[in-house]
């Protein structure tokens, strides 16, 4: 086999080497200011694009989820506007106090009086929009039959109602009537 | 043999050498390939043109399902603080403690010789319920009557309490003489503290059924 010997003249040998230079300023201009950048956009646009649609797929998911729990909390949602109607619009010392007044007279048991003795939130945090309030309910006449059905149908009227202490005493003056103190603490809608 | 004789000998030495000039070589080797990487680039460009417009594709649906999507997910989270909040306030209505019943139960254990002077009933922080109950008792043998109403007391709470204790707590005769039914009878004034649970007790936990069955001896 002949073997072909090329002699590079100095002058061929610095254009050689200039061409090499020029070759590799081509790829490097070429994947750092055209591929890359164009490449990374790509990239960068194919991560946006699958969040995006995963967002899509997750969101069917979340409106079905929605649905589904707005059906099973039909219950919870019509029994929490009942126990939230039982609250009234206003300062709670406004309407409470008459309401109670009402409610007795209507058991026949006058001159009843209510007042607040505390009023503090919650510390669960489910009942973060609720208050709970002590009040002392006095009734300075009462006849034992009539209480015990007033507070009867107190503890079934108002569910959030739970009467912690009750005091009887009998009047020296005229046994047939009671004096009556009633400690309730009631679950009331924060205003 | 007839004598070649080339005049032009240097002439196409140059020209040869402008042919095989790496520089030019080179430049031609580099434009070809600049223009093959062009290509490529314009390729790849137009790729990437196709996948944006798959982004915009993708942002429009994203932007007419976000709202219903924030929407949803608030109406969630709300119905989620109803259901528990509910959950709560059940809670707490059902542990109530009923004093309607108790009042009527007391009603029926005060006989015809005794009278009830005060009642001090409270919920205690544990669930249970505590009440004291003074009164006076009349009888030939008051100590007696008044026995007998603590009796009808502990059995009356005891069908609808757990826990029930009923003690005195302070028992002593009085001077003064009443008539009841035209007879003269002595009187005692007691004081009965009685205390019950109103939780039902957790039941024993039973055994679950037999899975292994012991095989005869052969």
């Amino acid at each position: 086999m002949k073997q072909v010997k090329v002699k590079l003249s100095k002058d061929q040998i610095k254009k050689l080497l200039l061409s090499g230079m020029g070759f590799f300023v081509l790829i490097y201009v070429y994947f750092s200011f055209f591929l890359g950048p164009l490449n990374d956009s790509r990239d960068a646009t194919l991560k946006q694009i699958d969040e995006l649609q995963n967002k899509v797929a997750n969101s069917k998911s979340e409106l079905t989820k929605t649905a589904k729990l707005e059906k099973q909390a039909e219950t919870a949602t019509s029994r929490f506007a009942a126990l939230k109607a039982l609250s009234p619009e206003g300062a709670p010392i406004a309407w409470f106090p008459p309401r109670m007044k009402t409610f007795f007279a209507n058991q026949e048991i006058d001159k009843a009086t209510a007042r607040l003795e505390t009023s503090a939130a919650y510390k669960e945090t489910d009942l973060a929009n609720w208050m709970r309030y002590t009040w002392l309910i006095e009734l300075p006449q009462a006849d034992f039959a009539s209480l015990g059905k007033a507070i009867a149908s107190l503890e079934n009227s108002e569910p959030l109602l739970s009467i912690t202490r009750l005091t009887i005493k009998a009047l020296p003056e005229d046994p047939q009537f009671q004096q009556v103190t009633i400690t309730a603490s009631t679950a009331m809608v924060k205003r | 043999m007839a004598l070649h004789l080339n005049l032009l000998h240097e002439e196409i030495l140059q020209q040869r050498q402008r042919q095989r000039d790496p520089l030019k070589i080179g430049m031609m080797v580099l434009g070809a390939l600049g223009a093959l990487m062009l290509l490529y680039y314009l390729w790849n460009a137009y790729k990437v043109l196709e996948i944006r417009n798959r982004l915009s594709q993708a942002q429009h649906d994203w932007a007419k399902v976000e709202p219903k999507v924030t929407a949803a997910q608030k109406r969630s989270a709300e119905l989620n603080g109803i259901i528990s909040t509910t959950k709560v306030l059940d809670g707490m209505i059902d542990a109530r403690f009923f004093w309607g019943p108790l009042l009527e139960k007391l009603s029926r254990c005060v006989a015809l010789n005794a009278q009830l002077t005060s009642i001090d009933g409270s919920v205690v922080d544990d669930g249970k319920i505590s009440i004291v109950i003074e009164g006076l008792a009349a009888g030939r043998e008051p100590r007696a009557a008044a026995e007998e109403l603590r009796q009808l007391l502990l059995e009356q709470l005891g069908q609808s309490y757990q826990q029930v204790k009923v003690e005195f707590k302070a028992l002593e005769d009085l001077d003064t003489i009443v008539k009841i039914g035209g007879s003269n009878q002595a009187m005692a004034r007691f004081s009965i503290n009685a205390t019950f649970g109103t939780q039902a007790t957790k039941p024993s936990p039973t055994p679950g059924p037999r899975t292994k069955i012991r095989e005869p001896r052969s």
